[in-house]
């Protein structure tokens, strides 16, 4: 005569053995696994971000420079010329 | 944390095969049921209710990963003579836990857990918090599920 408990019992320990050794080791492993990536990740893309920025930056600065020097000095030989405009008068 | 793990892999693979039927699966559900353990562990504010809270888990993964199962067959249907593969020979060795599986198989899985949640030792009280509902409604259904598995197991015996 077959019963339900029994048959419950047999459930359980062929569950059970379906758990290969180092199933605790694996578990841990995995926990670290998903927890270092994550934190590489976050890091890695800040870093990232700060370096693109000032790229950015700088990029931006070499590039209009020579225009402001050039910009400054057309702005002083006007501003020298219409000084001795206004000497002159 | 590993004694911990050790102490219940063999009752988390009995829970997650009672609800999922498959041998195959066991391992790999038992380890996410576990990495999430391992992860929420810190946020679980009455170690008296671990036993508890860790079958909720289990539960609560075996249930959404028969939703997920459900859902990427709409999308992706399996051809006819791939739904419902049986598991592969020698995989059950015992005709009573076969029998015990095929009955199980004719419950819905919220059934499925819930009895395997009785398995477990869990009372009614606990049962109805795991499952978000009331004591009256996990007696109730608890007894259906009961009925409906004496049912399939006595068919299947026959």
């Amino acid at each position: 005569m077959k019963t339900e408990p029994q048959a419950w019992l047999r459930l359980q320990e062929h569950a059970s053995a379906q758990i290969s050794p180092g199933f605790a080791d694996r578990v841990l492993r995995a926990v670290r696994g998903e927890e270092s990536p994550l934190i590489v990740a976050h890091f890695g893309m800040a870093i990232v971000t700060a370096a693109l920025c000032l790229f950015a930056v700088l990029l931006f600065q070499a590039r209009t420079s020579p225009d402001s020097a050039a910009n400054l000095a057309g702005w002083k030989e006007i501003a020298a010329q219409a000084s001795d405009f206004d000497q002159g008068l | 944390m590993r004694e911990l793990i050790v102490a219940y892999q063999r009752r988390v693979a009995g829970f997650v095969y009672a609800i999922t039927g498959r041998s195959d699966s066991i391992e790999d559900l038992a380890q996410m049921v576990f990495v999430k353990m391992a992860r929420a562990i810190n946020r679980l504010k009455a170690p008296e209710q671990f036993e508890s809270w860790l079958f909720r888990l289990a539960r609560n993964t075996c249930i959404d990963h028969l939703r997920r199962q459900k859902l990427r067959r709409i999308f992706t249907p399996f051809a006819p003579e791939h739904e419902n593969v049986p598991e592969p020979d020698g995989a059950v060795d015992s005709e009573e836990l076969d029998a015990l599986r095929h009955a199980l198989e004719q419950l819905r899985p919220k059934d499925r857990a819930l009895l395997a949640l009785v398995q477990e030792g869990r009372s009614h009280a606990e049962i109805a918090e795991i499952c978000k509902t009331s004591v009256a409604a996990v007696k109730a259904r608890l007894h259906r599920a009961r009925e409906e598995l004496r049912q399939h197991y006595q068919s299947d015996e026959d």
